[in-house]
């Protein structure tokens, strides 16, 4: 990026730029009639100076211009005008000022909003400009460079530059011509005026300017200590377990106490500052109006300036003060901006970037990596400079442990720091295009980095590599988006293109490439979490269209198994006339599940719809008072128990820390406190809604009771739908309800609490249907959009390296690196993977790191380091595989190297 | 059947006789009532120990794993607890437990019930007391068989 924030702007706005610096110079003339007609409306219209010597009418839009004394005097004549009477005069003349208002408001509308969408559109190419050396940054450089912080750079930091972008040129122009219009004006009216009020200016512009020095300092350093701050945080968060582990709160709470400490410090020195700074240059606005009171009154009084001029100095004086104002701030900003500018482009200085990734398609070089894979004269130095890597082909030579696992990276093109040469048959593999690397070598290694995202994107993150162009778009909505794309240096691609070749992958449409994934996830020994995940999934009945017709089929297909082999009392059935025993209250209120968050858990107590419809139900007062039981008992059994007891999360209905309100509750009543408080009574009123008679056991909900349940559904479901709320989806036996999972709309019930082992066997159960029905493929799908969460944290260990070992092989590569990719799994179960890898890349390459050498057998090629030397190079007899590559290298580095 | 009778019941066990009732409801509440069909089994011999089972109505047969196949050992009826020496001692099932008739047990998990021996002590002093016992009655019964 351009050193120099103004130059930067300059390049890539200077169209924009000298498009509104011209509107505005336009601007002025009409600006500079607005400041004179005040004084022709007093003067002429009101004081009849126009009249005065008896003249009945005098000239209206005479349009003519006198020369000051100092450039010889003289009027020039452009439009002699109508003749209008006194009242006309007057008339003609407001409105004319009316007119000039309507103008320069105009002007200013236009030149307010072309500021803005111009600051936008550069805030948006800078913070691109940004994100694209994010993507730059040296491995070198990352060891150094912390997320959050990069982060806050290019969300906030440069959020104000932005703004001041569009101010960047355009201001001075138009509040500088401002303002000496206004100062040309008094000048015109009275020299001395405009003498004194040109050298209060001129102590403005060089006092405080200098005063603020300070204040940029300051800036400077609050900057830093706030992007070092979000920095910390998401140190903390992202080591919590650490701090949890070592009781660290204490010092970490310290820690950032101290942080905040300085932070106000710093603050409150700029607030001084700028304070001070602030009222001075009040007063020395305020200073110029005393001397023309004092000095222009003085003159009025000994007749050398008039009233009317006066009145119209002290007018446009009032109109120069706020441009000035301005002018100064934008001055402030300007040095402001050009801080932070200057930080923001040391982070991402040059020497932190690679180079520029390169975009070209190189088709001709898009072959198959095949040939002899060979190391020459390799050499990597060591961090101190100390080299530690000499000798010939595949000569490797490192501390400690990492030689393999460096020579796996170096190949899978994640550390470009050596020297030598690996070619792969005449190709040179560090000059390869990344285009062709990134489709046609994988790498697998210890860390599985995933995105938030289904299981389903980040399996296809490795061949999103470029659209296809076959997205149909709006044409006006592309050309306006394709448009500021190019306006502001930001890529054209659109991300709802398609943007997988599903051809290329041997696949027709996303559903084959679905079944692809399925098989792969299936091979590597995801299979069953993958469906366990389609049944906690939800179904979307536009994209699961098949599965959504039948689901309702399955379900009375699983009610006829129950039926049929004496389970049905495993499954208590959702029926819209009977209670259900084994859901909560709650749940057989509403008799559908909710969407939003105010029908959810407790919220719902507090929802007014909720609240009105068992109120007309006149169920309030029996709930009230089964929460009054539920209160009763769980403060007697969890008493004693210490907060944060796991039982208490597992078990109890109140929460550690509700416990001592809730025994308030009920000491209040149990004094006859007479009625309830209304808040007591809606958290009393949130116990039994989750309460289920099945599992709780309280013995609260008698025949009758469950009856009135049943009963009040309706006139729930009446409440909710009258008020025109959304927020519940209702069950409906024939039907699915897309808000709960897929196991629920299967089962259409409840699970029940009270048979032993039901779980397991109900689970079974369904699991035979799916397979009967042939919907397996159809839940395993629904499974693939399981949400992944943060860097994959809803996902065992073992479901991430599974994940990450299946995107690189959908990726179908030439070679595949694997790197500690099974450091998760045991060992029979890394066995059986590998036995698979072997099997799958019959026809490709495979370059292994092993922990040990028992799983070295079936390898055609086998290297094992000791003090960073190769020190044996097995290769297979080369008959039993003949058409293969030779890279398939476990090598062996453990205990071996010093 | 309440939580009120499941407290009735647990009070009924030897083991828990002198657990404070408020702890002894607690226990009930983080158990779970189920119930098992006629030759359904509650565990089998060499299962992991994961829970103990207060039997609250119907019988259960005690079944021990021999060359010559399973035979009945024992028949427990209500109130009878089963299962709680291999939570406490952390070893497999030693015999396996089939329900003779329709029968309602309730399930102990074995983290609660060593989370709430950990909790109160005056809990864990009552099982010990019990465990002491039938230390001594297994050793009078030695004494005479030895005498014998």
């Amino acid at each position: 990026m351009e050193k120099s924030l103004f130059r930067y702007i300059w390049t890539h706005s200077r169209r924009d730029q000298m498009i509104i610096c011209a509107v505005v110079l336009a601007s002025l003339p009409f600006y500079f009639m607005s400041l004179d007609l005040p004084r022709q409306i007093v003067n002429q219209a009101i004081q009849g100076e126009a009249f005065r010597e008896g003249n009945p009418t005098a000239p209206f839009l005479n349009l003519s211009f006198d020369w000051p004394g100092w450039l010889g005097g003289g009027t020039w004549e452009i439009f002699e005008g109508f003749q209008v009477g006194r009242v006309g005069l007057l008339m003609g003349l407001s409105f004319i000022f009316l007119f000039f208002v309507i103008v320069n408001g105009a002007f200013k509308y236009w030149i307010n909003v072309s500021k803005g969408v111009l600051g936008e559109r550069m805030l948006r190419r800078m913070r691109f400009d940004l994100f694209a050396m994010v993507l730059r940054f040296t491995p070198d450089a990352l060891r150094t460079v912390k997320s959050s912080e990069t982060a806050t750079i290019i969300k906030d930091e440069v959020e104000p530059i932005g703004g001041f972008i569009g101010d960047a040129f355009i201001t001075p122009v138009f509040l500088g011509t401002q303002a000496i219009t206004a100062l040309v004006f008094i000048m015109v009216q009275n020299m001395w005026l405009g003498l004194i009020a040109l050298s209060v200016i001129a102590v403005q512009f060089t006092i405080i300017p200098r005063l603020r020095r300070e204040l940029l300092r300051l800036g400077k350093q609050r900057q830093l200590a706030s992007r070092q701050l979000a920095g910390r945080i998401a140190e903390v968060l992202d080591g919590i377990e650490v701090v949890h582990v070592h009781n660290a709160y204490g010092w970490e709470r310290a820690e950032i106490g101290h942080r905040l400490f300085n932070l106000f410090s710093i603050r409150l020195k700029i607030y001084n500052r700028k304070f001070f700074v602030k009222t001075l240059n009040n007063f020395l606005a305020q200073l110029t109006p005393f001397f023309f009171y004092a000095i222009g009154g003085y003159f009025a009084l000994r007749g050398t300036l008039d009233i009317g001029q006066l009145v119209a100095v002290i007018a446009a004086y009032r109109e120069l003060p706020p441009p000035l104002k301005e002018l100064i701030d934008w001055d402030q900003q300007r040095l402001d901006v050009q801080v932070k500018y200057d930080q923001v482009t040391q982070h991402f200085a040059e020497d932190r970037l690679g180079p520029l990734i390169e975009m070209r398609e190189a088709a001709e070089a898009d072959q198959p990596l095949v040939g002899a894979l060979v190391g020459e004269e390799i050499r990597v130095a060591g961090p101190h400079g100390d080299l530690i890597l000499e000798g010939g082909a595949f000569a490797v030579e490192l501390p400690g442990g990492a030689a393999a696992s460096l020579l796996a990276r170096i190949l899978a093109r994640r550390s470009l720091e050596f020297s030598g040469r690996i070619r792969i048959g005449e190709r040179d593999l560090t000059q390869l295009p990344a285009s062709v690397t990134g489709r046609r070598i994988a790498y697998a290694g210890v860390d599985p980095i995933l995105f938030p995202g289904s299981i389903r994107d980040n399996l296809v993150y490795g061949l999103r590599s470029k659209p296809l162009g076959r997205m149909k778009e709006d044409r006006q909505e592309m050309d306006r988006r394709i448009a500021e794309a190019l306006r502001t240096g930001n890529p054209i691609e659109s991300i709802s293109d398609q943007w997988v070749d599903y051809e290329r992958l041997g696949a027709k449409d996303e559903n084959e490439l679905d079944r692809i994934l399925l098989d792969l996830l299936d091979k590597v020994g995801m299979g069953d979490t993958i469906y366990l995940f389609g049944l906690a999934g939800r179904i979307d009945p536009e994209r699961h269209a098949s599965l959504a017709e039948r689901l309702v089929e399955a379900r009375h297909r699983l009610r006829d198994t129950f039926q049929s082999n004496g389970m049905a009392d495993l499954v208590e059935p959702f029926d819209p006339t009977r209670y259900n025993s084994q859901a909560t209250i709650a749940e057989n209120l509403l008799f559908g599940v909710p969407i939003s968050d105010e029908f959810r858990g407790r919220n719902l107590a507090d929802n007014a719809q909720f609240r009105s419809a068992i109120d007309r139900a006149e169920m309030t007062d029996d709930l009230v008072h089964m929460g009054l039981q539920i209160a009763e008992t769980m403060t007697e059994i969890f008493e004693g128990l210490p907060p944060g007891h796991s039982l208490f999360e597992q078990f109890s209905f109140i929460g550690a820390d509700e416990l001592t309100e809730f025994q308030a509750i009920l000491r209040r009543r149990g004094r006859g406190e007479g009625t309830l408080r209304r808040e007591d009574r809606t958290r009393l009123l949130s116990l039994p809604l989750a309460y289920i008679e099945a599992r709780h056991r309280l013995g609260l909900l008698d025949e009758a009771m469950m009856g009135r349940i049943v009963e009040a559904r309706g006139l729930v479901r009446e409440v909710l739908e009258k008020a025109g709320s959304d927020g519940v989806e209702f069950y409906d036996p024939q039907g699915i309800c897309t808000a709960a999972p897929l196991r629920d709309n299967l089962l259409f019930g409840r699970v029940s609490y009270q048979v032993a082992n039901a779980r397991a066997r109900v689970g079974e159960a369904v699991a035979a249907v799916v397979r009967e029905l042939d919907l397996q493929e159809e839940v395993d799908r629904v499974g693939l959009e399981y949400q992944v969460g943060t860097a994959g944290r809803l996902l065992s260990p073992q479901e991430r390296a599974s994940i990450n070992l299946v995107r690189c092989l959908v990726k179908r590569p030439d070679i595949l690196v694997i790197d500690g990719a099974f450091a998760s799994f045991d060992e029979a179960r890394s066995q059986q993977l590998m036995q698979l890898l072997l099997d799958m890349f019959d026809q490709q390459s495979l370059f292994m790191v092993l922990p040990n050498d028992r799983q070295a057998g079936d390898f055609d090629v086998q290297m094992r380091f000791r003090d960073g030397q190769i020190i044996t190079d097995k290769t297979a007899a080369p008959a039993s595989r003949p058409s293969k590559p030779e890279p398939d290298a476990p090598q062996r580095i453990a205990g071996e190297v010093a | 059947m309440t939580l009120e009778t499941e407290v009735q019941s647990l009070r009924q066990v030897p083991m828990f006789r002198d657990v404070d009732p408020a702890r002894l409801k607690l226990l009930a509440f983080t158990s779970e009532r189920v119930q098992f069909a006629d030759g359904q089994r509650f565990f089998s011999q060499g299962d992991p120990s994961d829970s103990a089972y207060v039997i609250l109505d119907g019988r259960a047969s005690v079944l021990l794993n021999t060359p010559g196949g399973e035979i009945q050992v024992a028949e427990l009826g209500s109130n009878a607890l089963v299962g709680e020496m291999g939570i406490l001692s952390d070893t497999p099932r030693s015999a396996t437990i089939m329900a003779a008739e329709p029968t309602t047990a309730l399930r102990i998990d074995k983290r609660v019930f060593l989370e709430l021996l950990a909790q109160f002590p005056q809990m864990s002093l009552a099982i010990m007391r019990e465990l002491a016992k039938r230390l001594e009655r297994t050793n009078a019964q030695l004494v005479a068989q030895s005498s014998s």
